[in-house]
């Protein structure tokens, strides 16, 4: 799977609904998970658990509260987001800010020392009225300690938030040539995008005249010309990152604290560098334009559609929103799209009252990858469907992403389905990640409590003896307002330990590519 | 098992009018229950599992009814009863519960509230009674706590207890045939087990016939004794739970097989059903099923195949299986 090109990193998402002041729905907890190019990525777990909420957060439906959502499917010299710039220029104010939070932080440090030895010869002698005033600068004392570490986790966040766009640079003593070099290095970049955009629409004009029979070279020309362009602008734009990260990467380090002397830290934020797009800092229009590839299909196929559109116009939308196609050939590839989703050209007229579900949803698979769609959030889309029509839907959605290249992110509740269907899958309980696994590997051995009782309690195709009496799990999913402490599955849990009732498990790789949270693998 | 017999449904054919013209939407389905009893019926949406019970419960819609066919609850023919008859059999002598409990308890009034008014309705309890019934039942569905439960209203519960209430409100008052209509589709896995469980439980302590519509094969397994199989209005295969999931018969039911996704095997090509479920305003002749099924014949289209049994109680409606027997 490791030399699979990554298509999509969640890194410590978060996700809160606001329900009154200081009370949240803490539906998704710190999700990291990376995606793979063209594989089918099954999400399970009960009603509630934050599976929608995770597709709809990836999707940016839903903006999230911390964390990052990395696209790789495309590269800042494809399309260049105005946060960068941002960014690069808000370098110094980053590590000013967590110098200054720093010195605050020791000077707090400092003050804490001189009142603990207070503290220390008042307890020496002992009367009354002394012990009272111990309890006082006790209480003072304590209140030190905490805003002097809540400084310097300001403080690591502002080196973390720069070492985004820079890594480990964050740190260089000499960070004003560093980012001189970033903000030439990242004006090469927008100038490739620009040129890259000339380059697409010169492409769709040569296509065009493909299509009318009379390929047009001068066009051919042109795009080859532009084609260099680009090149020549990612590659300077390459040698100044390079030149940035030769020059400084690992000298002249500014000593802030003793922590970023070290080499084991330094690393760390080298790996927080983000070579993807970061989707929660694209502007809505940037964002509007990777919905292009980006898309989702939902449960109730119904109500996606306008029951007052036919199914062609419902389709053509697309094209007309996001392309300049002569209405012609927007009919023929909506003509076209029909019959890759395995309906007829007739349906081109028909309204949705006059489908079954199933060529319902076909319609909404069609209008999901009518673009050049790269990645497609199917949220419970079987789920609605009978049997043997469900089948019918994931045999199409098999051989769509064979034909197309595509990557899905599937959400369902149906185990059977998932296992059948999906290369990965992501086991949720309460916003929180349990267990990732291949999908073979997770039906074979399941390491997680949780997933082992889920298993447990699908219906089997089989015939017992005796119909069960004994239930899996009792009780039912606490709230998301009020997860409970520890382990969000120890109150339902039968493996339950102490230490599952205070700390929250880390997530393992337990078998390579096997990935839990649980206290009972160490 | 139980001989007796607590329901007999023969011939039952149910139109619904749909602009001024009648469509069949049960073309002849007769089957038994009896007491102590699990029956699924299975299909997929539209095959006329729900209308079978409506149609016992005398809950069709106003356009819907019933042509010919009778329906007898403990001997008692139904059809030929006044309304008032059947009111008043309703809740008392059959019970039903459906799929999204929070359609069927009413949001304005306390489980307590819901749960006195058929004891006392039905059993004729004095209201002190009736609440004390109320607790009993409420803890055989294994709810803890159930005094303050009468006290609450039910959108305070979650799905599954909701579900439970339900399951307890209609057995509290003993019916003799309980129909539950995918009681456990809008639940969670996790949580459909336990009530599943709860049911298998229930089935011991009291006579009650259960008739358990769904159209999920896995669910069957876990709960029936004996399954039929409906295809748009018509019974295809019928028999014990082994006999259908071990040698099952009629291509649809093995074509039903094919297209769940086991959890169980390791390899598994998922295998559709070709085609789209026929609407009941579709007219198709001869095996209903014939535009679908990969083995039909000319006759398929033309004649409507008749129920043979195969072996004692499996009995199948299938040209194919009756030719092969020859």
């Amino acid at each position: 799977m490791s030399d699979k090109k990554v298509l999509l990193e969640l890194k410590k998402l978060k996700k809160y609904f606001p329900v009154r002041r200081g009370v949240n729905i803490k539906a998704l907890e710190d999700v990291s998970i990376s995606i793979y190019e063209g594989e089918k990525f099954g999400v399970v777990g009960e009603s509630g658990c934050g599976k929608s909420t995770l597709g709809r957060v990836i999707l940016q439906l839903y903006p999230q509260t911390s964390g990052a959502t990395i696209y790789y499917g495309r590269t800042f010299d494809d399309m260049c987001p105005k946060y960068f710039a941002k960014e690069v220029a808000r370098l110094l104010d980053y590590q000013k800010k967590a110098t200054e939070f720093f010195q605050k932080s020791l000077e707090i440090d400092k003050k804490a020392e001189m009142l603990e030895n207070e503290i220390d010869a008042l307890s020496a002698r002992g009367t009354d009225s002394e012990v009272r005033k111990e309890a006082k600068l006790a209480k003072k004392l304590s209140m030190l300690q905490f805003k002097s570490k809540e400084l310097k986790k300001d403080a690591s966040r502002q080196l973390r938030e720069g070492s985004r766009t820079v890594g480990s640079l964050i740190l260089c003593k000499d960070l004003p040539a560093v980012q001189e070099l970033f903000t030439k290095a990242h004006k090469e970049t927008a100038e490739a995008a620009a040129v890259n955009k000339k380059y697409h629409e010169l492409e769709l004009l040569y296509a065009q005249s493909c299509v009318n029979g009379t390929p047009d070279e001068s066009v051919k020309a042109q795009m080859d010309a532009v084609k260099e362009q680009v090149e020549d602008h990612v590659a300077k734009a390459r040698a100044f990152r390079q030149e940035a990260w030769d020059k400084y990467h690992g000298k002249d380090i500014l000593p802030i604290t003793e922590r970023t002397l070290d080499p084991a830290y330094q690393k760390k934020l080298d790996g927080n560098y983000e070579t993807g797009i970061n989707l929660g800092k694209l502007t809505n229009n940037e964002m509007r334009e990777l919905r292009r590839e980006m898309q989702m299909i939902f449960q109730d196929p119904a109500a996606s559609l306008d029951p007052r559109q036919s199914v062609g116009k419902s389709i053509e939308e697309v094209f007309v929103i996001n392309t300049d196609y002569p209405p012609s050939v927007r009919k023929e590839k909506v003509m076209e799209l029909l019959e890759q989703v395995g309906l007829k050209r007739e349906h081109y007229y028909s309204y949705p009252h006059a489908l079954s579900g199933g060529q319902k949803q076909r319609v909404g698979i069609a209008r999901a990858i009518a673009l050049d769609t790269k990645f497609v959030v199917l949220d419970e889309s079987v789920s609605a469907l009978d049997v043997s029509v469900q089948a019918q839907i994931l045999q199409l959605l098999n051989e769509l992403s064979e034909k197309k290249q595509l990557t899905y992110f599937f959400i369902t509740h149906d185990l059977g389905v998932v296992k059948h269907f999906c290369d990965r899958i992501l086991v949720m309980y309460l916003g929180c990640v349990c267990e990732i696994a291949d999908s073979d590997k997770l039906f074979k051995n399941q390491l997680h409590p949780y997933t082992e009782s889920l298993l447990a309690s699908v219906p089997r195709l089989k015939i017992n003896q005796e119909h069960s009496t004994e239930s899996v799990l009792e009780g039912d999913v606490p709230s998301a307002m009020n997860p409970p402490k520890g382990c969000p599955f120890h109150t339902r849990c039968n493996k339950c330990m102490d230490i599952c009732m205070k700390e929250k498990p880390p997530i393992i790789e337990q078998e390579p590519g096997h990935f839990v949270a649980c206290h009972l693998y160490k | 098992m139980g001989n007796n017999k607590v329901l007999e449904v023969k011939d039952l054919v149910t139109t619904f009018r749909i602009e001024k013209k009648e469509y069949e939407v049960l073309r002849g389905v007769s089957f038994d229950l009896h007491e102590n009893e699990t029956l699924c019926m299975v299909g997929e949406s539209g095959c006329g599992k729900s209308v079978t019970t409506l149609a016992i419960m005398d809950l069709l819609p106003n356009n819907g009814r019933i042509v010919s066919g009778s329906i007898k609850l403990n001997g008692q023919e139904l059809t030929e009863m006044s309304k008032k008859e059947r009111n008043a059999l309703r809740g008392k002598q059959m019970g039903m519960i459906f799929q999204e409990p929070m359609t069927a308890l009413n949001p304005l009034l306390t489980i307590g509230r819901q749960m006195t008014e058929s004891l006392m309705l039905h059993k004729g309890m004095s209201k002190k009674e009736a609440k004390q019934t109320a607790i009993d039942y409420l803890e055989k569905v294994g709810i803890a706590n159930p005094e303050d439960r009468l006290k609450q209203y039910p959108f305070q519960l979650s799905g599954g207890l909701r579900q439970r209430i339900m399951i307890a409100m209609v057995m509290a008052v003993q019916p003799s045939l309980l129909i539950a209509d995918e009681p456990t589709t809008a639940l969670d896995v996790t949580i459909q087990k336990q009530v599943l469980v709860l049911l298998n439980k229930l089935k011991k302590d009291v006579s009650t016939g259960i008739l358990f519509i769904t159209h999920d094969l896995g669910v069957v397994a876990e709960i029936a004794d004996r399954v039929i199989v409906l295809y748009s209005g018509r019974k295809v295969e019928e028999g014990t739970i082994e006999m259908i999931f071990a040698k099952p018969q009629h291509p649809y039911t093995i074509g039903l097989m094919n297209a769940v996704p086991n959890v169980e095997l390791d390899d598994f090509d998922i295998q559709p059903i070709p085609g789209t479920f026929p609407n009941i305003t579709e007219d198709i002749g001869g095996c209903r099923f014939h535009p679908r099924c990969p083995y039909a014949t000319e006759r398929c289209k033309a004649e409507i195949p008749q129920e043979i049994e195969i072996e004692p109680g499996h009995f199948v409606c299938c040209h194919k299986v009756e030719e092969e027997r020859r």
